[in-house]
């Protein structure tokens, strides 16, 4: 039995959950082409590994902690001249998706770097001795052995996205997040910010089921 | 077939290789033994340039290794095979896939993959676990399946850094006897590092005493005893000799 404040919002409601999804989406793509080729990287020049190179990684190293160490709220408007130079303007769901990726990016980073630090240093050595290229270390050792590290790291990052796209009203994003501010706590319905809530809860049970039953479903260790 | 000429090797202050002179010849079974820290593995891991000399030459099937640039010394190290101590499988692939890898590094034809990765099981004896993951295996058939994967692109050479000391004595003999076999039907010769003097004296015909980053002494082994012994020895190569007598 859908209650009746839900029937009546129902295309607010559907069309906040899509712009989420618009969000949250580009950001997931950010993360994988961006964010996974720099943990990679940033793992490959560790000193005492392949790409070693200590100046390198020290600078990628400050980049990420320093935009992860952001308070997300103060990035979005930071980042409002960056944004308004890349998408024209600084307000609406496009706009709102340049912040959420940059920060996206930053976090896989770090857990795609932690999932490849996970990986026996022994799988490396035996592929350099196997002749391995660079491109077949990472692709045909390091992200087949870190792959359900990968997953799980991806899971938590989209949890955390979804988190951070609840506050992209301030730039006009929209999204279900907004709406449960503008209706729910502005506009004093506090029972649609409730099921707005339950909404959300359901959505994040749903990914962390799905992320954790495919990593573990790969990982045959 | 390997020849070390003057090689030294250094990690910060420390040199772990002094200037080592060593000659294998093709088709031996040739030992390298000595106490932990004695420099041993890292004497073999310069044998594929996986550690690179600080000085030396090292000269592999009468390629010079440490001539080569990054792109020759990858196509090199192809037709030389490693296994190691904790076998270095990738658990999240099966035993066949596990030792198609080597054949897809040098981009073999898909079919002949398979082919030549069941020819490598069969030889270890393996061809029945194909589809497993090295989670279900034993220690020694791990090791096993590194073996064939090591001989899966036809190696001349096969270096094994201490490929016996995380098994127990039984699997022990039964990874030597494949060894053993590598070397007599398949004509690769085998190159061994251990710090177990039952292992290198049970399958080497010749062998290296290493201590402190040198070679103390070269000795070969022959049914009737351990011969060639003419340098001062250390209680290493006294308990070798006392025991090969």
């Amino acid at each position: 039995m859908i209650p009746d404040i839900l029937t009546q919002y129902q295309a607010e409601i559907i069309e906040a959950i899509g712009e989420t999804f618009v969000m949250v989406g580009i950001s997931i793509v950010a993360a994988i082409a961006i964010g996974l080729p720099i943990g990679t990287f940033l793992y490959l020049c560790r000193v005492g590994n392949i790409m070693a190179n200590r100046w390198v990684y020290s600078s990628l190293n400050v980049i990420v902690n320093t935009i992860r160490s952001f308070p997300f709220l103060l990035l979005v408007v930071f980042l409002i001249p960056f944004t308004r130079l890349i998408i024209g303007t600084a307000i609406g769901t496009a706009a709102a998706t340049v912040p959420l990726s940059i920060i996206a990016i930053a976090h896989y980073a770090r857990l795609a770097e932690q999932s490849l630090l996970d990986v026996p240093k022994g799988v490396l050595e035996a592929a350099i001795s196997m002749g391995a290229s660079l491109k077949d270390i990472i692709f045909k050792f390091l992200y087949v052995e870190a792959r359900s590290g990968l997953v799980f790291g991806l899971t938590t990052s989209i949890v955390s996205f979804i988190s951070y796209s609840t506050i992209m009203g301030v730039v006009g994003g929209g999204g279900i997040g907004d709406f449960a501010i503008r209706y729910g706590y502005q506009q004093f319905k506090t029972d649609l910010m409730l099921y707005v809530i339950v909404i959300m809860i359901i959505l994040v049970q749903v990914i962390q089921f799905v992320g954790t039953t495919i990593a573990r479903k790969i990982d045959k260790r | 077939m390997i020849k070390l000429r003057n090689i030294s090797k250094s990690y910060a202050q420390h040199q772990v290789i002094k200037s080592v002179d060593l000659s294998i010849g093709k088709g031996e079974i040739y030992g390298i033994i000595g106490e932990s820290g004695a420099g041993k593995s890292t004497l073999l891991r310069i044998m594929n340039v996986l550690e690179r000399p600080d000085q030396g030459e090292v000269e592999v099937n009468g390629q010079l290794l440490t001539a080569l640039t990054g792109a020759e010394l990858r196509r090199a190290r192809q037709s030389i095979g490693m296994i190691f101590q904790q076998f270095n499988l990738l658990a999240n692939k099966t035993v066949l896939d596990n030792v198609m890898i080597p054949l897809q590094l040098v981009k073999a034809p898909r079919q002949a993959q398979r082919a030549r990765a069941m020819e490598c099981l069969d030889f270890v004896g393996l061809a029945h676990a194909a589809n497993k993951y090295p989670a279900q295996l034993s220690g020694g058939q791990k090791q096993r399946v590194a073996i064939a994967r090591a001989l899966a692109n036809e190696p001349q050479v096969l270096l094994c850094d201490e490929p016996t000391s995380a098994l127990d004595a039984g699997t022990t003999s039964e990874i030597l006897a494949v060894l053993d076999n590598v070397n007599k039907t398949l004509g690769v010769t085998v190159v061994i590092v251990s710090h177990e003097l039952e292992v290198i004296r049970s399958i080497c015909n010749a062998l290296a005493v290493m201590a402190d980053g040198e070679i103390y002494d070269t000795l070969t082994i022959t049914p009737k005893g351990i011969t060639q012994l003419d340098k001062s020895p250390q209680s290493l190569v006294d308990k070798l000799t006392k025991e090969g007598s």
